[in-house]
């Protein structure tokens, strides 16, 4: 998702779809051999429109403009340079520090946006009263139907030092802090990081759930019951019997996820701002930040640092992917 | 919380037909009140934020900058405050509704041919298709690309123009709407479309008259996914407009700093809560079809 979301992702945010499935898809209904020559084409024409001039074209471009030193604002045409914005990215510390940041960052939310859906799905799983399961299950979805922007929005908000709802809480009602030393959430300082952590554990926690609840519907209902009458108890009933079966839906939400948190940018635009020293400056950052706020406008470094960035991201994603077919 | 009061009575109603001894009774239904009171407790994280927001729009200027949750004053005035006073409103208002319509009608429209054509009427190429659509799903091409399609825009004369969002809004999506479109088709019966075919109906008359029908739930998923990313679209609306009056509703307040000048945090959160209802409206009343639309192809996994 974001996407999501749109947002970090879109709608990959609120949909999985396996590789599986595309394998599966592309050998069936041969039988047919309709012979209707352009006809299928006319019909994927405009998708096939829209997505080559907004998508691959963009993608090809972009790598062609990372071997120039094309600035959008030059009048001269732009010369081929090779791989010279590659090595000036490689040996700018800010390209590693920002790459780190953005792992970091991926680290604090990986976790929490796994391991409390799963909990919660197991809960609501056992509620047995359909009323009251239906009522959970649309409270899920809700933040799932907030678009990214306004989330981020929202939390901008409940962090605020002054009006904000979470150190109201943490000074008035827990006391835990003064407002002297009440913590200072958004604007580039520590606590950055892990409060869009928590936001984006918040937005994700809905339907991370309703996906797990679906792997849990899917699992029959007897081989928990087997087990029990075995005497297993619950936890090695849900460690050996119920968890095996959720791992792939956990694959695929924890390669989904670890591509969206690495590649955030909304949040670190909202929240964070363009300043070199703060965690919010992450490898998307540092490329929008050559392609469009800096003077220069230079275009083929911020090339090459995205291409770096989205390279290194798609080889740990390849890696996981390998990781989790090796085990089954 | 509502779900609280809905789920307390069931509890009641069985502890007195039981044996009507309270505490016997929590002590037999340990298990389940503690799960209730765990899952009640994320419900209530789910929706504070929600809850707050709301009370915040309505609470007086002086509560609003006092922290607590419930105002000791109301003050309503606030929603037709900022509709009079804060003057592109009405304008980005505008611009999210028709971006958004726009953007899902389009993309639906792509989705629903594409989806078809890759099921139902299948020849060369169309594997390497639904390769690349699912690849696209994994990388990280809304941020890199953006460079290409500033590039792409200011060519077309689209950089500050409202109508411009559209174009790279529509792809923002499509692929994930092609492929649930595709899983829905297949649930479509081969021989259906061929009987279609055989009685001399062309592609579009079936498409129309018996496709969408039945894949009308998969079609309430692609609204409500496409209108919840184009109505929240933040990076390429900051970075291909300029100018207040050509933005969308959410950029707009993104940019707003709150508690200065016209933007009262009460007028914030008033603008907020009328952007933020239409979405949950509509899933409200989306519900049903959404959740069979999930079970019956999109969430396989």
């Amino acid at each position: 998702m974001d996407n999501r979301g749109g947002g970090a992702g879109g709608a990959t945010r609120m949909v999985g779809v396996s590789m599986a499935q595309a394998t599966a898809a592309v050998g069936y209904g041969r039988s047919t051999s309709i012979r209707q020559g352009l006809a299928p084409w006319v019909f994927l024409l405009p998708t096939l429109l829209f997505f080559i001039g907004y998508q691959i074209y963009p993608i090809i471009r972009v790598i062609w403009i990372s071997f120039t030193d094309f600035e959008f604002l030059s009048n001269e045409p732009a010369n081929w340079v090779g791989f010279a914005n590659y090595i000036e990215a490689i040996n700018d510390p800010l390209m590693w520090k920002s790459l780190w940041r953005a792992a970091l960052f991926t680290m604090m939310f990986l976790p929490g946006t796994i391991i409390l859906p799963l909990l919660l799905a197991v809960l609501i799983d056992r509620v047995t009263q359909p009323r009251i399961a239906t009522v959970y299950r649309v409270i899920l979805l809700i933040p799932a139907v907030i678009p990214s922007t306004l989330v981020f929005v929202l939390w901008k908000w409940m962090y605020n030092y002054q009006v904000g709802p979470i150190n109201h809480f943490l000074v008035e009602v827990l006391g835990i802090f003064t407002v002297y030393d009440a913590p200072q959430w958004l604007g580039g300082t520590p606590l950055t990081l892990p409060a869009i952590a928590i936001m984006e554990v918040w937005w994700g926690l809905g339907y991370h759930t309703i996906f797990f609840l679906a792997g849990l519907a899917a699992i029959p209902k007897d081989l928990p019951e087997a087990a029990r009458i075995d005497g297993a108890n619950e936890w090695q009933v849900f460690w050996h019997v119920v968890l095996p079966r959720l791992a792939p839906i956990m694959m695929i939400l924890v390669v989904l996820r670890f591509g969206t948190a690495m590649a955030v940018i909304d949040e670190y635009l909202i929240f964070g701002g363009f300043n070199r020293d703060t965690p919010t400056y992450t490898w998307t950052i540092f490329m929008y930040d050559q392609a469009f706020k800096l003077g220069l406008w230079r275009q083929g470094f911020a090339a090459a640092i995205g291409m770096i960035g989205s390279v290194a991201m798609v080889f740990v994603m390849i890696f996981l992917l390998r990781i989790f077919r090796s085990r089954d | 919380m509502s779900v609280q009061a809905i789920d307390q009575p069931t509890f009641r109603t069985r502890a007195v037909a039981e044996t009507g001894d309270p505490r016997g009774w929590f002590e037999r239904n340990r298990g389940p009140i503690i799960r209730h009171a765990v899952i009640n407790l994320f419900m209530i994280i789910i929706l504070a934020p929600l809850a707050w927001v709301l009370i915040m729009s309505v609470k007086s200027r002086p509560d609003s900058m006092r922290g607590d949750f419930w105002p000791r004053k109301f003050d309503f005035t606030h929603y037709g405050y900022v509709f009079e006073k804060i003057d592109t409103l009405p304008v980005n208002m505008f611009n999210s509704i028709y971006v958004t319509l726009a953007t899902v009608f389009l993309t639906a429209t792509c989705a629903v041919l594409a989806g078809y054509a890759l099921v139902h009427m299948k020849t060369r190429g169309m594997g390497i298709i639904i390769a690349v659509l699912l690849v696209s799903l994994y990388l990280p091409i809304r941020v890199v690309s953006i460079i290409s399609i500033y590039e792409i825009q200011s060519f077309l004369d689209l950089i500050n123009s409202t109508s411009g969002l559209i174009l790279p809004y529509v792809t923002l999506n499509l692929a994930i709407s092609v492929l649930i479109m595709r899983s829905m088709f297949q649930l479509v019966p081969h021989q259906m479309i061929e009987a279609a075919r055989m009685d001399g109906a062309g592609h579009w008359r079936i498409l129309w008259s018996i496709g969408l029908p039945l894949v009308r739930n998969g079609l309430v998923v692609i609204f409500i996914v496409n209108f919840v990313t184009a109505w929240g679209e933040y990076l390429l609306c900051s970075t291909l407009t300029n100018d207040q009056e050509v933005r969308t509703m959410p950029v707009v307040l993104a940019a707003a700093q709150g508690g200065l000048g016209q933007w009262t945090w009460p007028a914030l959160a008033a603008v907020y809560v009328l952007v933020v209802a239409p979405g949950i409206i509509a899933f409200a009343f989306a519900q049903k079809l959404f959740f069979k639309g999930l079970a019956e192809g999109v969430v396989k996994g």
